[in-house]
């Protein structure tokens, strides 16, 4: 889409509109209905605002702090509220608190969005400090209660929040995973997506024709400000992002939510709503893209690599995503969202009356944000351990026919638990352990073809210990056959190969 | 009607649900089963209401088998729910969906009490009763 274009209104001329009391302000549903009614050209004359809106989980989100000095004072080292850490990187005594910090006492059920939703709510919050002590600040210890209003800032300020869209997410693996993209069924069983679509704030302006630093915005229910792009802001590929602040004190509970994601972790769900301009026709367009003009790819989680390497297995549009149905290949899946659209649309709704009651106005940029971006991912410069510099490469295998006595002597031999059963042709047909074995013997089997395990799991020689450790370790076993992409078995790697190679290094599953 | 079957380990080994379906020939749907050697829980639907019901519950009581009604199995606190659909797609019986303005609705005619929407919810708005 091209940029610039003769100006029908100036950002002056709709705040002078707002005083009087006759801008005509529109939600982004409004301004579909009526661009598809009387067309673009009408919809720009007509209308001077575009409210928008947006309700997620933004995990980039947090607040900063200050609790006032005690007597006598304390240079806090260490802080918690309601057991969940904050960074204490700062002066004396002022902190962060982040939307994912985990409470040390409720794990994955508590956390810092969480305290953030219960300040905003007015709730007493547990407050506890540590110090070493210093001669102007001698006291090593706090604990005591505090509300907001015990506060002399609370400042929302979160470097990412409201992505212009969001892959989708599905998984082709056979167990049920758990994602920030939520509950993720086996077998493409389901598939889960964020963000608002046609109400999405970015989606509205796509050129950044309008947003940019000093944009004032509806945050968490109150008054909020752009401060510039968001980490990881990708605008050339649809994927802006922005940097926000707002004073929490003056929000409001029902748009900012404290969530937990099952056996992933926590986070703050942000409502976001951005007033636009209707300063152009190029602006009043995009203001008026409606969901099925808005792509998005579903990724297959189930692959554990980062996001962008994750396979595509299909391109949708929100329109579809939103039916309650998609297709992966030539199968019907069932889809919902994690954002919610009903809060999306509210927001639209409460910023637009803001606005026609004269309670807002609407900002000029002091700065455009960036269009263009790198987005790069992480190169790691050591090497790392993979599979292939753990796995053993001699592997004793046996044949499918071979008898049960005389696989456990082999076994018993080579003092191995594994043995990797292949057909004639080299390629792993199914495993059996040393305890398969013991079974079929007390049970009188005679060949391997009746014990073995057939459906194997297995490593590759360029997967990351991490990914295979935790591989073992969700199946409940202690060994895997490594094959190549012809499934012949080159090597096997078990726990013990594991565990040997990485004593003194700190390994995470 | 949706009806919580529980057997005890001196019938657990016996075709009880084959039998009744052989004898009525009700289309009788399993809905959720854990069975083993000690104990079996099945959730079924049955097809059918009134005294009828009541006759095809009691051949279950005779053959040994412990009967529910499952009644009302799940809460949703529409004050912490924001309706964001997080629960929707995992529903393995679509007893979740939303209604016209975007609002969560919940069948509960559909709802085999699984669990998996509860661990889905991101707020915890929906507990099982």
């Amino acid at each position: 889409m091209k940029r610039s274009q003769r100006e029908i209104r100036s950002v002056e001329e709709i705040n002078e509109k707002i005083k009087r009391g006759d801008a005509v302000v529109l939600t982004a549903e409004e301004m579909i209905k009526l661009a598809d009614s009387s067309g673009i050209k009408v919809a720009a004359k007509e209308v001077d605002v575009v409210t928008t809106g947006t309700f997620g989980a933004m995990c980039s989100s947090g607040v900063f702090l200050n609790f006032g000095h005690s007597d006598p004072p304390i240079k806090m080292t260490k802080c918690w509220l309601n057991d969940v850490p904050l960074y204490k990187g700062l002066a004396a005594v002022d902190g962060y608190l982040g939307a994912t910090a985990l409470s040390e006492t409720q794990g994955f059920e508590y956390g810092g969005g969480h305290v953030i939703e219960d300040l905003v709510s007015g709730k007493e919050i547990e407050l506890r400090a540590e110090s070493y002590g210093t001669d102007c600040y001698p006291r090593r210890h706090i604990e005591t209660v505090i509300t907001i209003d015990d506060l002399n800032q609370a400042i929302l300020v979160n470097p990412r929040n409201c992505y212009q869209k969001y892959d989708a997410a599905t998984n082709s693996t056979d167990r049920v995973i758990y994602t920030y993209m939520g509950t993720l069924l086996p077998n493409y069983g389901n598939v889960s997506f964020s963000g608002a679509g046609q109400l999405n704030p970015l989606c509205k302006d796509w050129n950044y024709e309008t947003i940019g630093i000093g944009t004032r915005i509806f945050l968490g229910g109150g008054v909020g400000y752009i401060i510039g792009e968001g980490t990881q802001h990708s605008p050339q590929s649809g994927f802006g992002t922005l940097m926000v602040r707002g004073d929490l004190k003056k929000m409001n509970s029902r748009y900012l939510r404290g969530a937990s994601f099952y056996r992933y972790g926590v986070t703050l769900y942000v409502g976001v709503g951005i007033p636009i301009p209707i300063i152009n026709e190029n602006v009043a367009s995009t203001a008026a893209l409606r969901d099925d003009q808005i792509t998005v790819n579903i990724r297959d989680y189930g692959v554990p690599s980062r996001p962008d390497l994750r396979p595509i297995v299909s391109r949708v549009t929100y329109a579809d995503l939103r039916s309650g149905k998609v297709t992966i290949g030539d199968k019907e899946v069932p889809s919902s969202s994690l954002s919610s659209y009903k809060m999306a649309r509210e927001i639209s709704e409460v910023l637009k009356k803001w606005i026609l009651e004269g309670r807002f106005f609407l900002t000029k940029p002091v700065e455009p944000l960036p269009r263009r971006r790198e987005f790069k991912p992480l190169r790691i410069r050591r090497k790392e351990l993979r599979v292939r510099d753990v796995m053993r490469r001699e592997v004793i295998t046996a044949k499918p026919d071979d008898e049960v006595k005389e696989v456990a002597r082999k076994l018993v031999a080579k003092g191995i638990d594994h043995l990797p059963v292949i057909d004639r042709d080299g390629r792993l047909i199914g495993i059996v352990t040393s305890w398969d074995l013991a079974k079929a013997i007390a049970n009188d089997r005679n060949v391997l073809s009746e014990i073995m395990t057939r459906k194997v799991i297995t490593a590759r020689e360029d997967e990351s210990i991490d990914v295979v450790a935790r591989r073992m370790a969700q199946h409940n076993i202690s060994g895997l056959p490594v094959i190549d992409e012809a499934k012949q078995v080159s090597g096997i790697i078990t726990t013990d190969d594991i565990s040997r190679r990485l004593v003194g290094r700190r390994l995470t599953i | 009607m949706r009806v919580r079957l529980i057997y005890s380990p001196e019938v657990v080994e016996k075709p009880v649900l084959a039998e009744i379906i052989a004898k009525t020939g009700l289309l009788i749907n399993i809905l959720e089963a854990k069975v083993n050697a000690q104990k079996g829980e099945l959730v079924v639907s049955i097809p059918s209401t009134g005294k009828r019901l009541e006759e095809i519950l009691a051949m279950f009581r005779e053959a040994g088998v412990r009967v529910q009604k499952v009644t009302k199995v799940l809460q949703i606190d529409y004050d912490r729910c924001t309706s964001c659909g997080a629960c929707i797609s995992p529903c393995p019986t679509r007893a979740l969906r939303f209604g016209p303005d975007w609002t969560l609705e919940f069948d509960e005619e559909k709802c085999v009490a699984c669990r998996t929407c509860v661990n889905a919810c991101p707020v915890k708005a929906i507990t099982l009763l």
